[in-house]
């Protein structure tokens, strides 16, 4: 597993795995879509349990976005890993997109549902603050010139936000909050109907393998860029 | 059979989905992009370099 650390390694054992996860996540979007357009209307939600489909992929996608974030993060601080400071780098922006997106779909369904775009309850506001960080997260690395500076800087700030993120899973147990408590991970097993469990549990598979290539290839171009960087000054030293 | 007609919650469903793709789309776009472009970058240093090995050498050497 350590061993994977060293840049060259990586891209060795990584190179066929984008590939594969682009045609995973590409078949599961296409049966996914199909899936959720083939089930039928919720008895209460009417169409609009539809959103779910595409919502609650987002969410988690945003919450795993971010541990993979932290951890790296953590990873890049103390072992000093330039690589764990890549996977840092590359899982903030489509982490962003995710919570971005569960965010305005979230937004979406309430409208029709709860008669408001937004509360500010504990779960909508713990996600908000989770986009804030990535946000932060971002702005932070590029403000800094200095690379290794704005990575360690950036990595400081990435493992503050991890404690956000149980706060996020359990803030509707924790509080009373218009949003409704899990219904896929929770004591006792699913509360969903199997008629609409098959299209969430593809979708989110969809997400996850969608976000594994989008990473994959983000750090395998960061590692690609830093060598580029690399031969410039090379280059420039001897010119 | 697929059930198409989202009526009377058409105007919040199908920005849903139609932003996902639009947001999903152009983070993808990104990636596939940006990794394109450094390694046209990286091919066209290489070919620089096989003018002055001496200088690069360290750097191709990782690269292998």
């Amino acid at each position: 597993m350590f061993g994977l650390a060293n840049p060259e390694r990586f891209m060795r054992f990584t190179a066929p795995l984008p590939p594969v996860l682009w045609g995973v996540s590409a078949v599961l979007l296409a049966v996914g879509t199909w899936l959720s357009f083939a089930a039928p209307g919720d008895y209460q939600q009417g169409d609009t349990v539809r959103i779910m489909f595409v919502h609650v992929p987002a969410a988690t996608l945003g919450l795993a976005a971010y541990a993979a974030l932290g951890v790296s993060s953590f990873f890049a601080l103390v072992f000093r890993h330039s690589l764990a400071d890549a996977a840092a780098r590359a899982a903030a922006l489509p982490g962003a997109a995710f919570t971005a997106l569960a965010l305005v779909t979230g937004g979406l369904w309430g409208q029709p549902m709860w008669g408001t775009w937004w509360v500010w309850d504990a779960r909508l506001t713990s996600v908000l603050v989770l986009f804030l960080f990535y946000l932060g997260y971002m702005a932070l690395r590029s403000s800094i010139d200095d690379e290794q500076k704005a990575g360690r800087a950036a990595a400081v700030l990435g493992l503050v936000g991890l404690i956000n993120l149980p706060i996020v899973k359990f803030s509707v147990d924790w509080w009373n909050t218009l949003h409704q408590p899990a219904s896929l991970l929770r004591a006792g097993g699913t509360s969903l109907d199997p008629v609409f469990l098959a299209p969430l549990l593809t979708m989110m598979a969809a997400y996850g393998a969608l976000f594994g290539a989008v990473w994959l290839t983000t750090i395998r171009a960061e590692i690609v860029r830093r060598r580029v960087q690399t031969l410039r000054a090379r280059l420039a030293l001897e010119a | 059979m697929l059930d198409l007609d989202m009526s009377p919650y058409a105007a919040f469903v199908w920005p849903a989905w139609g932003l996902s793709a639009l947001v999903l789309g152009a983070v993808v776009a990104r990636a596939v992009l940006s990794a394109r472009r450094w390694k046209t970058e990286l091919r066209r240093l290489e070919e620089d370099s096989e003018r002055r090995p001496q200088a690069t050498q360290g750097a191709l050497g990782q690269q292998r």
